[in-house]
């Protein structure tokens, strides 16, 4: 982190750890310094001692400083390598990075959650702003005034027909993006923060050793798995190995490399079948938490808790599966590290046998009661955690996301096919057998059957089931069709289409059908790290 | 067309010919004929066509310098100069029609780290003499941008390869189409439609348009980036628009409109008038030279409105999408342009079609496509 960070007194060996984790940076920092010297002199100003004009005057994501320094690649005709180009999104990040609590609420964006859809309180922000990117690209960075104006003079120098576009040719776009938008980021985004100072007094917190891991794949499943970390050559740099399994038994095995930004940005990659799987968690309290992802297929992802293994420390991370029907029998694993004692599950919910037993997974059998009802938190001997339903009857089920988009591809295009993928969300009723009331309860996921139908009389007239791509009955998951104009469609467009997306849920006896939209549009030409 | 066939075709034709015909003359094509009706176009990957309305078949191409886009046009008065501007919005050329020769261009940014755009944004005055271009320039400092007011520069049509602005005025910014009346008037399209005196660059207010003044309507959603030169020399702009049922200004109760700014650019005179109900949407439209009462718009479908009874009164389905209007002097025929490289051609009275034509090379994507009179 920040090479001039005061530490908080600490005991004996932490303060040795500390001390070479700061010399260790010591020795970073000049490298970069001299690599901005070097590269980036010809159009930025030195200010003072290690500050330069523009540079020194923004804090932002390690994925923000990346898109900054690619674009002054793309633009403006900066030659670096790669390597130096990661040295230096190392050293931004650390010294210019964004406290954990300055990306809260926005983390979807560096997680590539792309189908999330993003709301705003400020009307001129959304309009301003979130009308051509995610306002999430925006809250993910800090600036004074003077550099969020000048963000506004390279936005509509670079791209002049913004202020021509819709929502900006109505109002006199100049004047409102420097006279009030400005003013506005300055307050709501300021360069200057307590968080930021506070973040940087913090010690650094430990990574290596290890973890384990609670995750969910939509289209897949549960999984867990036990993730080793030994410190590697370089500045926060780990090596990883992953071995786990998912609960359908498949094996969830890899090895990688990760790197600590920001004292908690941790990002890694990791091999896993031939395909590298990118981690974007946030460390916190000693535990990891985030998506897991495909890195070129990023809508293949899991959402992930990881805690390390530490002396005294007892953790669940997850239950899986995370519920049980009342007056049923079910093997549950309980996930998570230093777990020793009994496994309680809680009222209603009896352990009867205790399949396997380790520190990170402990198998059981457990029963629920006739009468069990409602959401409970398991415990193992000192530790509690992990959010486990007991349900007597589905009263309804959600599609999960509500709304997705997924986009053609393929076919010779330089963009590949973005799948949709869906699950049905089950809920129970609470103790006042009403639906729709605050005491309803949400399950988990549930297997459905799927499947598709026009959202609308255009959708069907236009055949949209037949051109858009296939849904897989089972998994949920869309695969869309091939990119390019189709002529034999309607007017030759696109396989582009509009769909309800249909979900089947069986209860005992019961049939649940659950509803959601799916867009399924041309390609996204322009796919920066941060949407 | 298949590249690789042509350039093995290329030297062959080389030895045939010999040197008595060079090939950039073979580009050229044969002059236009003097009181002919033609349409021009642009496309990818940077052409012009001139299309003979006569025989509706492509009648001759010419290759553009630099880069291609917006491929915005005006027709010079001549019926023989076609103004395009190119090159990214930023340079704006003369191009002889009857040889394909470059007779002006004006780059448009005036110093080394300036860039300066267009958008849209250009005209040439009734007798031809100038051209009025709205500009948006941007200073380029070494780490730092910084965008400059807009301003109307305007050329003298004879100025050459080398043209600088003889006159340069400060501009309202997000100006887009524009067209010069008979009388000189410069009329151009923004917030609303400005009413420009090119010899002092004062800058009146000929259609109120954000600011208009219509009780219970909301302020107009106006796009435009088709500045159609009509055989009626109607300037047209096409905008939608909400009226609400009363004074709680319910959108949910609300009519959705379509209509035109229109500036009549004989006489100057201008109006506002809805034609009918947004029911999908036009890039483009254009009244007809035969009867003003009815006005033509088209996106993914061809419309044909009656204006005083705000009916939809006829409308075609497509092959695909077109974003670029035109009609030919008697108003008889509708010519599409604009995405792909094919024009569709339409019969106005029934909206029947009556054919395509091909287009060498690719996309006209947002250009304009013009008819003219040599």
């Amino acid at each position: 982190m920040n090479t001039t960070k005061t530490l908080k007194p600490l005991g004996g060996g932490l303060l040795a750890l500390a001390v070479a984790l700061a010399t260790q940076t010591a020795q970073a920092a000049p490298e970069a310094e001299q690599i901005i010297q070097n590269n980036c002199l010809a159009c930025h100003t030195q200010e003072g001692d290690n500050q330069w004009s523009r540079i020194s005057h923004q804090r932002k994501s390690p994925e923000g400083w990346l898109m900054t320094i690619a674009r002054m690649q793309v633009m403006h005709g900066l030659q670096i390598s790669d390597e130096d180009r990661r040295t230096l999104v190392k050293y931004l990040s650390d010294r210019q990075g964004l406290a954990p609590s300055e990306t809260e609420g926005v983390r979807y964006a560096l997680e590539r959650r792309l189908n999330t859809s993003e709301a705003f309180d400020s009307q001129a922000f959304t309009e301003m702003c979130a009308r051509c990117h995610s306002g999430a690209r925006v809250m993910l960075q800090r600036r004074p005034a003077s550099e969020w104006e000048h963000l506004v003079h390279f936005h509509l120098g670079q791209w002049p027909t913004t202020e021509f576009q819709a929502l900006a040719r109505d109002r006199d776009w100049l004047d409102l993006a420097l006279n009030e938008m400005v003013p506005e980021l300055a307050e709501m985004l300021p360069m200057d923060s307590k968080a930021w100072n506070e973040w940087q007094q913090q010690a650094e917190a430990p990574v290596d050793g290890d973890w384990t891991l609670a995750g969910h794949m939509p289209g897949k499943g549960a999984f867990h798995a036990r993730m080793q970390v030994t410190p590697a050559q370089g500045d926060d740099q780990y090596r990883l190995t992953l071995t786990g399994e998912y609960d359908d038994g498949s094996a969830l095995k890899g090895e990688g490399q990760a790197v600590v930004y920001t004292g908690y940005e941790w990002r890694a990659n990791i091999e896993i079948d031939g395909q590298v799987m990118r981690q974007v968690f946030a460390l916190k309290d000693g535990q990891l938490s985030g998506r897991m992802f495909l890195r070129d297929k990023d809508e293949v992802g899991a959402d992930v808790v990881a805690a390390r293994d530490a002396k005294g420390a007892s953790r669940i991370l997850a239950l899986q599966p995370a519920y049980i029907k009342a007056g049923t029998e079910a093997e549950i694993s309980i996930v998570g590290t230093g777990l020793s004692g009994m496994p309680v599950l809680g009222a209603g919910v009896d352990v009867i046998e205790v399949i396997s037993e380790s520190p990170d997974l402990i198998r059981v059998r457990a029963r629920a009661a006739e009468d069990a009802s409602g959401v409970v938190t398991a415990s193992v001997g000192t530790a509690e955690g992990g959010r486990f339903a007991v349900y007597d009857r589905v009263a309804n089920v959600k599609v999960v996301p509500e709304f997705a988009v997924a986009r053609v591809g393929g076919n010779g295009s330089s963009t590949p096919r973005v799948e949709a993928r869906f699950e049905a969300e089950a809920w129970a009723v609470g103790a006042d057998g009403k639906a729709g009331t605050a005491d309803d309860y949400r399950i988990g996921m549930m297997p459905a059957t799927w499947s598709v139908a026009p959202f609308d009389a255009v959708a069907e007239a236009d055949r949209d089931v037949h051109f858009t791509g296939r849904m897989n009955s089972s998994t949920g998951v869309f695969t869309p069709a091939a990119a390019g104009p189709n002529p034999e469609r309607r007017m030759m467009t696109n396989n582009a289409g509009n769909l309800k997306v249909q979900a089947q849920v069986q209860d005992g006896g019961e049939t649940h059908n659950a509803e959601g939209q799916m867009i399924v549009t041309v390609q996204r030409w322009n796919n920066p790290p941060i949407p | 067309m298949d590249k690789k066939r042509l350039t093995a075709l290329m030297p062959t034709a080389a030895l045939v010919l010999g040197s008595a015909i060079s090939t950039s003359v073979l580009a050229q094509g044969p002059a236009l004929v003097e009181g002919n009706e033609y349409m021009l176009v642009a496309n990818y990957p940077n052409s012009m066509h001139v299309i003979d309305l006569q025989t509706d078949t492509l009648y001759k191409s010419c290759e553009l310098p630099d880069a291609f886009g917006p491929g915005v046009t005006q027709m010079a008065p001549d019926g023989k100069t076609a103004y395009i501007l190119n090159n990214h919005y930023e340079d704006i050329y003369g191009v002889n029609l009857d040889n394909c020769e470059v007779t002006f261009h004006a780059s448009m940014s005036l110093q080394q780290n300036e860039r300066t755009k267009s958008i849209f944004s250009f005209a040439i005055s009734a007798d031809g003499d100038e051209i009025y271009a709205v500009q948006n320039p941007t200073m380029l400092y070494r780490d730092h941008y910084r965008v400059q007011p807009a301003r109307l520069a305007v050329y003298d049509t004879s100025a050459g390869l080398d043209a600088k602005p003889v006159r340069t005025f400060p501009s309202p910014r997000q100006v887009t189409v524009m067209q010069t009346g008979d009388d000189g008037t410069l009329y151009m399209a923004g917030a609303d439609i400005y009413k420009v005196d090119v010899n002092t660059g004062e800058v009146d207010v000929a259609i109120p348009s954000r600011n208009w003044d219509r009780p219970l309507y909301a302020p107009p959603d106006v796009l435009n980036a088709w500045p159609i030169q009509s055989p009626s020399k109607d300037f047209t702009i096409l905008y939608t628009t909400a009226k609400f049922q009363d004074e709680s200004y319910d959108l949910n109760t609300a009519d959705w409109i379509y209509g035109f700014m229109n500036v009549n650019l004989e006489t100057g005179e201008t109006e506002t008038t809805d034609f009918g109900p947004i029911t999908e949407i036009y890039f483009s439209g254009m009244r007809s030279p035969k009867d003003p009462n009815l006005v033509f718009g088209v996106l993914n479908r061809l419309a044909k409105y009656d204006i005083e009874k705000k009916e939809l009164v006829g409308a075609a389905e497509l092959d695909h999408s077109y974003y670029c209007i035109a009609m030919n002097h008697d108003g008889s025929k509708v010519y599409l342009g604009g995405t792909f490289n094919d024009v569709a051609i339409y019969d106005a009275d029934s909206m029947e079609k009556l054919g395509n034509i091909q287009l060498p090379g690719g996309d006209m994507a947002i250009s304009t496509s013009q008819v003219f009179m040599r």
